[in-house]
């Protein structure tokens, strides 16, 4: 009985310590909303992806402005497979508006108003890599564990009313005087220092600028009724009041590096690792260089294995990423590809920012819409604008200009530095430059001026600006795929197929057929 | 538990006493039946009253009762037993002393929660190891000693210092070990081979379910040697044991004709970037033909002199042309470029040493008994300035107070402690890496022994590179691992008879550890993800505390003369679980050397961890027999975890077997045979077998390199037991400038989770023939597993990627066989024993989840093996060539390809033991027959040029004729005169300019017929490019595990008594020992020991799946020699 008595004691005594050891006491379940927008704002930046916005990522080289020349770390390849989506950071947005409304007891908080563009920044990323999403039924956790497909234009019209929704949103917020805001590394903390009244203000220009991006997305799709693609461009455009838009590159969206804590990614730390063994690529380089640009020389090192003198742009040649890895390698050997600037890119640990909603981009899309003939304007002078807040951003000026490479035979930090003349006049006079009286061809030199302005930064954006308008003209070859061909798309991620298949069959079959889920298949945007 | 099921709990248990109520009787006799030999009990005996159908079987104590009158005659028969009669006097409690073989006497093991049983009223599969096996060829680790001697336990034996074996019975982990009946925290190296009698594993569930969950996977029950009575008033005993390490028989072997460098270049700048190919290059250098190069210890012109090194292009130019040459110009003169460490690695490496010493003390007597053993193990690993020591200090006895209460107690206190081991985990953390891998025979390891850079002590080591690689002197002497380890286990028991049938038992245990492991990583290394140069300091407490109070009633007795006999226990088991660790790390040092965290540059981080669980349970085991013909054992136990939010559930096994020889007549062939089968459905949840420093991933985030040491948990891991998904706990990190940022776990966890189940059944055959000249032991057992705790992968748009649930269900079936056999019992004395053990199983997903629609992981779909390897694979042509692209590399399928099955189909050992007089002869083969693994060490070997496969065979010819040809201004690439490129001959390449299309699901060609090949004619411009790529697939590194080893051998010698007279030693045995000796392996990956590897990556018991398919490096296998002196007083 004695046995009895302590089995029972034991087990109902216990409840209460029962039900404490339960749970895991080694978080929390409650955190104040700033922890979350903290963790949003950085996989904005570099999410746990192989194509995120950081430099030196692979979206960098499958952009072409750089290349990898060494098989056993990288190589050129385009992908053969799946997208990363970023469901579970919008899953955070969710959590990040309960935990808003929890502290503030109400929906109207900024956070909420981000979370909207957020909501449309990530759908935009994904549509944009694979096609139609799950939207309307997403993010509904356990509630929906097999969500239906979105087509691609309905994911474009949520995304943008979620943008118009968010402008309101925070005009309200920053007209009033509510803003109860913290955690934005961008403005608010670390990189801006900005109050949360003038963080709200930047963040209202950079989801205006952020819809330009995406009414351009859809520029072959400008005569679907439903869009409105070039009427709601201008609405936007002509309305600045309502509509602030960047104005210069101090509202970049951008993320910027310390010395401490947030290094970019070449430095003093990998340079015995990677310098060699990434190099320039030639859809980039030899661009800006036949366009005697002097960005060439501020961004990559000469190529001294051609003979030429250090300054002559003809030193500035990138490898053509379609190029075999083994010609490339070998040419490395020889120097006559030239390699990533040293001293820009590898002697610090701070590099440059790296834009990921950028005034220059911003220029070029209006420009691009006065072209187009969406809004009234000088097309060219947005051109100019473009060109010269890029050019500036690399610290470009009007006269002299210093330009610093390694010295020959020198080691990381062994400069030689050349005083170079450039005078944007003259630049801007050159044929390839000066804005064309041809739409067409001006719409080109936009393109590729935009390509340009996209140099180690906004992510995947250079590559769908080319799949969208054909500029600039990629390198295909081996080096880039075994079909030698760019691909088109992503392919949904694998666990879709398996674990969302009637959803995922329906909509893969209502978009391409019987080609499948197929990275050579034409998106519903693309579509004319 | 609530109350309605307390109540039934009480009702279950009432009734299960109830029957004993009535048999206490009058005129009974007791007794114990012990043997001549050495006074120990056997159990299993037959006691029959003469003349009458009256009789019993003596219990596991050799204790029994019978109902008889002064005068009868008892006979006591048994297998093994000389039959003897005893006549009853006054006497009520009686010894009977028997004369028995003692092989068949010895056959009593330990069972679950202690109990000693007679083998053959045993219905599942157990299979024992004498302790005294394994004391001769020592393993620093006592359970890599049982690698080979029991069937179905695979025991991953790993060289490492520290090194922990991968434990596997039947395709799973093994994570309960239990001392003496109580389950302790086992790392493996807290128990002290020399006290301990016997190693007994319990090979499935139905043997362990007594322990609940922690016995889902069997368990190796220890017991541990006790004091007994003996002849003399006590007994001294030493055991000495010295072994040396000396000759691989596992080693990378490697080129030492081409140095460092990449694509047939190199000049040393500054090592870090600065030269040609100075940092982070490969063993693709030029040939160490003698041809002069700046080096790394070249001297350096004090008057600022240069020196221009040039390089010649693939098209015999000087870089540039003539006009411009690009050479290097540096200000360190050249010097030849030579094979100056072709020994590097052995140069560095030094005998290693084990060292054992153990004495100990024992005294019985009717009313007590003792024993006190120290221990001392020294261990010198073979990279230099790594040892570990162990302490280990165990004290158990028993006392009776009174006839009826019986006290015992235990305590083992084990310490290990270092100042330093190494760690092989591949990065630059590893010399493996650094010596043998990634750096080539251009440098000389006697010449980096003075470790700094002059001028630059404490701040700046010395090497051949400074980007990557690190030198091993200053590797072994200055950045220091230690590890210090306290574990103590203790127990306490008292025992009381409450009558002849019922005996009550109260007992309390503790396993307790607490844990400090730190790094001292010094100024200049640059490990992966800690590339700063500055160092750091770490430091990594854990302390875990596990308590099991027991309260027990075991009963036995006949039933009512029926010729039924029952016995067994009930009790209930209060256990208390508390873990924390903490784990700190500066973010650089601000002063070298000084290893304190208030030198950190940036804030320290710090990690805290905190676990506790309670678990109550309440068990009952019955044994019921029927005379000679069959016993019936029934457990069952109820458990409630707070590790999976508080359910209870139960855990029912039943076995029964029946010695057919007991009551059938086989004549004189067959003189044993039984036969058993056995059930049991065990449950388990939410608790995970190992821990790491900083849980969560912080040890990852923080170190980025190197090995997180796992040590022993057995806590809650608390996926499955959060309320998520209406409470997740945030995941906290470091965002922006170290600004602490937060994610919701994106796992579910479905509120009705219920614990991961496994139904196992097993039968089994055990017969002896020949006069028991040789034994059989058959076993065929089928685990179903699941529904299991399945972390189900979701479509990610919902939010979540996985829901926690009840799915997935594997199937494992497999069987072992050990054969016993004695070919060789002369009269002379020469006798010859064979022991043969075969074990081998197959898993297969019997059913997947629901929500996988039909695929599983990718790959995997119902009846498929669950180790099924999928890696990238060559496309090759329909006539079977490798087809390469336009530019001479291989082309890959688009999707992964299955390779093979990674479990082997069987494993296997041998041991022979020769006995003649006082001489012993006895060793050891076993192996693996089966199953693919890649060899990582030879994929990195060839990659990086080092191996010795790179310059020899065809690449060694692509190769020189590259070095030879590389400034001819015709070369192209690596040729053979007639044309055909060297690496790529007898491969295709598409000749119709038609591109390959893949299928978007398969990653098959699938315009495979509109393809036409040739043979390649395209070689790549440099083979280093090519060779990389290649062996980057796993098709050419990947290889069966069947391999065999001559695991152990001793040559022993006993004294001769007569020889000791008037000396004070009882016996003297000495042993020539020898471990490891003989290795047999696929001879082109022989840089790899197999034995760390002894089946796929395990699914852990209650979750999915993970396999790996690929090895990792390894610190070279070595033989070992030594002699072992064992003496007693």
């Amino acid at each position: 009985m004695f046995l009895l008595m302590t089995i029972l004691v034991v087990f109902t005594g216990c409840k209460k310590e029962f039900s404490s050891f339960v749970n895991n006491p080694n978080g929390d379940t409650q955190v104040p909303p700033s922890l979350i927008l903290r963790s949003i704002l950085t996989d904005m930046y570099s999410a746990s992806n192989d194509r995120s916005y950081a430099p030196f990522s692979q979206a960098e080289r499958e952009c072409q402005f750089t290349c990898s020349n060494y098989t056993y770390y990288d190589n050129n390849l385009f992908w053969t497979g799946s997208a990363t989506w970023d469901y579970s950071t919008l899953y955070n947005v969710v959590a990040m508006e309960s935990q808003a409304a929890r502290v503030a007891g109400t929906t109207q908080t900024p956070y909420h108003a981000l979370g909207k563009f957020f909501r449309a920044w990530f759908y935009v990323d994904m549509t944009m890599k694979v096609g139609d999403i799950p939207v309307s039924q997403a993010l509904k956790g356990t509630g929906n564990i097999t969500p239906k497909y979105d087509a691609q234009k309905q994911v474009f019209l949520t995304s943008l009313n979620l943008l118009d929704s968010a402008n309101t949103q925070l005009a309200g917020f920053i007209a009033n005087g509510f803003n109860e805001f913290s955690g934005d590394i961008y403005h608010t903390e670390g990189m801006g220092n900005l109050s949360p009244r003038q963080a709200l203000i930047q963040w209202q220009k950079i989801v205006n600028t952020f819809r330009l991006r995406v009414l351009m997305d859809l520029s072959v799709k400008s005569g679907d009724a439903d869009l409105n693609v070039p009427a709601q461009f201008a609405n936007i455009y002509n309305n600045p009041a309502k509509y602030p838009l960047m104005t210069g590159l101090s509202d970049n969206l951008q993320y910027v590096y310390n010395n401490t804590t947030n290094y970019y990614p070449n430095s003093p730390s990998n340079f015995g690792n990677d310098a060699l063994r990434y190099n320039m690529g030639a859809t980039y380089l030899n661009t800006l260089s036949s366009l005697n640009d002097i960005r060439a020389e501020i961004v990559a090192e000469p190529a001294r294995g051609l003979g030429l003198a250090d300054t002559a742009y003809g030193s500035f040649k990138g490898a053509p990423s379609g190029e075999d890895l083994g010609t490339m390698s070998s040419q490395i050997q020889t120097g006559v590809i030239s390699l990533i600037g040293r001293h820009r890119y590898w002697e610090t640990y701070t590099g440059e920012p790296c834009m990921i909603v950028s005034y220059p981009e911003m220029c070029f899309n209006i420009a691009e819409a006065m072209n187009r003939g969406w809004v009234s304007g000088s097309a060219e002078q947005w051109y100019i604008n473009g060109i010269k807040a890029s050019q500036s951003f690399y610290g470009v000026v009007d006269g002299a200009n210093t330009v610093t490479f390694q010295a020959p035979g020198g080691s990381l930090g062994t400069d030689i530095s050349y005083t170079k003349h450039f005078n944007f006049a003259n630049y801007y006079a050159q044929p390839a430059v000066k804005y064309s009286s041809t739409a067409a061809t001006a719409l080109t030199q936009i393109q590729t001026q935009k390509y340009l302005a996209f140099f180690r930064n906004s992510g995947l954006q250079a590559y769908f600006e080319w799949r969208r308008t054909g500029v600039p003209t990629m390198s295909t070859g081996v080096g880039i795929s075994v079909s030698t061909n760019i691909p088109l798309r992503f392919q949904y991620p694998l666990a879709e197929k398996s674990d969302n298949t009637a959803n995922y069959t329906a909509s893969v079959t209502s978009q391409f057929g019987s080609a499948g889920d197929d990275i050579f298949q034409t998106l519903w945007l693309l579509k004319p | 538990m609530n109350q309605k099921q307390t109540k039934l709990m009480s009702l279950i248990l009432g009734l299960l006493l109830l029957p004993f109520f009535s048999m206490a009787q009058v005129g009974r006799y007791s007794g114990r039946v012990v043997s001549t030999v050495d006074q120990s009990t056997v159990p299993g005996a037959s006691v029959t009253v003469k003349g009458t159908k009256r009789g019993t079987l003596t219990n596991a104590d050799g204790g029994f009762e019978i109902t008889a009158n002064k005068g009868d005659v008892l006979v006591v028969s048994g297998v093994g037993i000389t039959t003897i009669e005893a006549t009853l006097g006054e006497e009520k409690n009686i010894t009977i002393q028997v004369a028995a073989n003692n092989r068949l006497l010895n056959e009593v093991v330990v069972t679950a929660l202690g109990v000693r049983k007679e083998v053959k009223r045993i219905g599942y599969s157990i299979q024992e190891v004498k302790g005294s096996d394994l004391l001769k060829a020592r393993e620093p680790n006592p359970l890599n000693a049982l690698a080979g001697k029991v069937s179905g336990l695979n025991v991953g034996v790993t060289q490492e210092l520290l090194g922990q074996p991968s434990v596997i019975l039947r395709g799973d982990a093994v994570t309960l070990y239990v001392v003496d009946g109580i389950p302790i925290n086992s790392d493996t190296y807290n128990i002290s081979p020399d006290d301990i009698e016997t190693y007994t594993v319990l090979k499935g569930p139905a043997a362990s379910a007594l322990y609940g969950s922690a016995g889902l996977n069997g368990a190796i029950m220890i017991t541990t040697k006790h004091g007994k009575k003996g002849t003399k008033p006590f007994t001294v005993e030493l055991n000495s044991s010295f072994q040396v390490d000396k000759g691989f028989i596992a080693i990378a072997k490697v080129q030492n004709e081409y140095g460092g460098g990449d694509n047939d270049a190199y000049a040393f700048g500054d090592g870090n970037g600065g030269g040609v190919n100075d940092a982070d290059y490969d063993v693709w250098g030029p040939r160490l033909d003698g041809r002069l190069l700046p080096q790394y210890d070249g001297a350096v012109s004090a008057t600022g002199q240069t020196y221009t090194t040039t390089f010649k292009d693939g098209n015999g130019n000087i870089y540039g042309g003539a006009s411009s040459p690009v050479t290097f110009v540096g200000n360190i003169a050249p010097t030849p470029w030579v094979a100056r460490g072709v020994n590097n690695l052995n140069g560095f490496i030094q005998a290693g040493l084990l060292s054992t010493n153990n004495i100990n003390i024992s005294t019985g007597n009717d009313n007590s008994n003792l024993r006190i053993s120290v221990s001392n193990q020294f261990q010198q690993g073979i990279v230099p300035n790594t040892t570990i020591n162990t302490l280990n200090f165990n004290v158990n006895g028993g006392i009776n107070i009174g006839k009826k209460l019986k006290v015992e107690g235990a305590i083992n206190y084990n310490r290990q402690f270092t100042p330093n081991i190494p760690d092989v985990q591949y990065g630059p953390n590893s010399i493996i890496y650094d010596v043998d891998i990634w750096t080539g025979a251009d440098w000389n390891i006697d010449q980096v022994r003075n470790y700094w850079q002059p001028g630059k002590i404490g701040t700046q080591s010395l090497f051949v590179e400074y980007k990557r690689y690190q030198n091993p002197w200053f590797m072994s002497y200055e950045w220091l691992r230690g590890h210090y380890k306290n574990d103590l286990q203790a127990h306490a028991s008292a025992q009381y008879q409450i009558s002849n049938v019922f005996d009550a038992e109260i007992r309390s245990s503790i396993s307790t550890y607490n844990l400090l492991r730190t790094e001292k990583e010094p100024w200049s290394a640059h490990p992966y993800g800690d590339e700063h140069n500055h160092g750091n300091y770490r430091e990594d407490h854990r302390d875990l505390f596990d308590n099991y109070t027991d309260a027990l009633l075991k009963f036995h007795g006949d039933i009512l003369h029926s010729g039924f006999n029952i016995s067994g226990l009930v009790g209930g088991t209060l256990r208390t679980f508390h873990y924390t660790s903490t784990f700190e790390s500066t973010n650089q040092l601000i002063v070298p050397s000084v290893y304190n965290f208030q030198n950190s540059l940036l804030p320290v981080r710090a990690f805290n961890y905190l676990a506790n669980m309670l678990v109550l349970s309440g068990y009952y085991s019955v044994d019921l027999s029927y005379k000679k013909f069959f016993n019936i054992q029934t457990t069952g136990r109820i458990e409630k975890s707070s590790a999976l939010q508080n359910q209870t559930y139960f855990y029912p096994s039943v076995s029964a077997t029946t010695v057919l020889s007991d009551y059938l007549d086989f004549g004189n062939a067959i003189s044993y045979l039984k036969l058993r089968g056995s059930f049991a459905d065990v449950r388990s949840s939410g608790t995970i077998a190992t821990i790491g420093a900083a849980p969560a991933g912080n040890f990852g985030s923080v170190v980025g390199y190197g090995q997180d040491y796992q040590s022993n948990y057995g806590g809650p891991n608390f996926a499955a037991s959060n309320p998520a998904p209406t409470q997740p706990v945030y995941n906290t990190f470091n965002t922006y400038s170290n600004a602490q940022g937060a994610q919701i776990p994106t796992t579910a966890i479905d509120p009705a989770l219920k614990p991961a189940d496994r139904k196992n059944t097993e039968f089994g055959l055990d017969a002896r023939f020949l006069k028991n000249r040789l034994g059989i032991s058959l076993t065929y057992f089928n685990n179903n597993d699941g529904p299991k705790i399945n972390g189900n992968q979701i479509s990610e748009a919902s939010g979540l990627t996985a829901i926690v649930s009840n799915a997935l269900i594997t199937k494992t079936n497999g069987g072992e066989i050990s054969l016993t056999g004695t070919p060789v019992s002369s009269k002379k004395g020469l006798n010859w024993d064979v022991l043969v053990n075969v074990g081998t199983y197959k898993t297969i997903y019997k059913s997947i989840p629901p929500s996988a629609n039909g695929t599983y992981n990718t790959y995997y779909h119902q009846g498929d093996r669950v180790d099924g390897a999928y890696a990238s694979k060559e496309f090759h042509s329909p006539t079977g060539q490798q087809v390469y692209d336009a530019s001479g590399f291989p082309i890959f399928y688009a999707k992964s390809q299955y390779l093979g099955n990674t479990d082997p189909d069987f494993s296997w050992g041998i041991n022979n033991k020769f006995t003649y007089k006082g001489f012993l002869l006895s060793f050891q083969f076993d192996g693996q027959v089966g199953g693919k693994i890649r060899d990582y060490v030879a994929q990195k070997l060839y990659q990086g040029g080092r191996g010795a496969g790179t310059a020899s065979g065809i690449i060694g010819q692509a190769r020189r004729y590259e070095s030879d040809n590389f400034a001819n201004p015709s070369y192209k690439g690596a040729y053979n005169s007639d044309g055909t490129p060297t690496l790529q001959a007898g491969g295709v390449q598409i000749t119709n300019g038609v591109k390959p299309t893949f299928d978007p699901s398969t990653g098959l060609i699938t315009n495979l017929s509109a393809l036409q090949f040739g043979p390649a004619k395209t070689a790549t411009p440099f083979i280093q490019d090519f060779v990389e790529s290649l062996y980057a697939d796993p098709e050419h590194t990947i290889v069966s595990r069947t391999y065999a080893k001559l695991r152990e051998v001793v040559i022993g010698y006993n004294i001769p008594k007569e020889n000791l007279k008037g000396l004070p030693f009882g016996s003297v045995n000495i042993s020539l020992v020898g471990r490891n000796l003989l290795y047999f392996f696929n001879k082109n990956f022989k840089d790899l020991d197999i034995d760390q590897y002894p089946g796929r990556t395990l699914p852990s018991a209650s979750t999915g799946t993970g396999i790996t398919t690929t090895s990792g490096l390894q610190t070279p296998t070595i033989r070992s020699y030594g002699i072992n002196l064992n003496i007693t007083f």
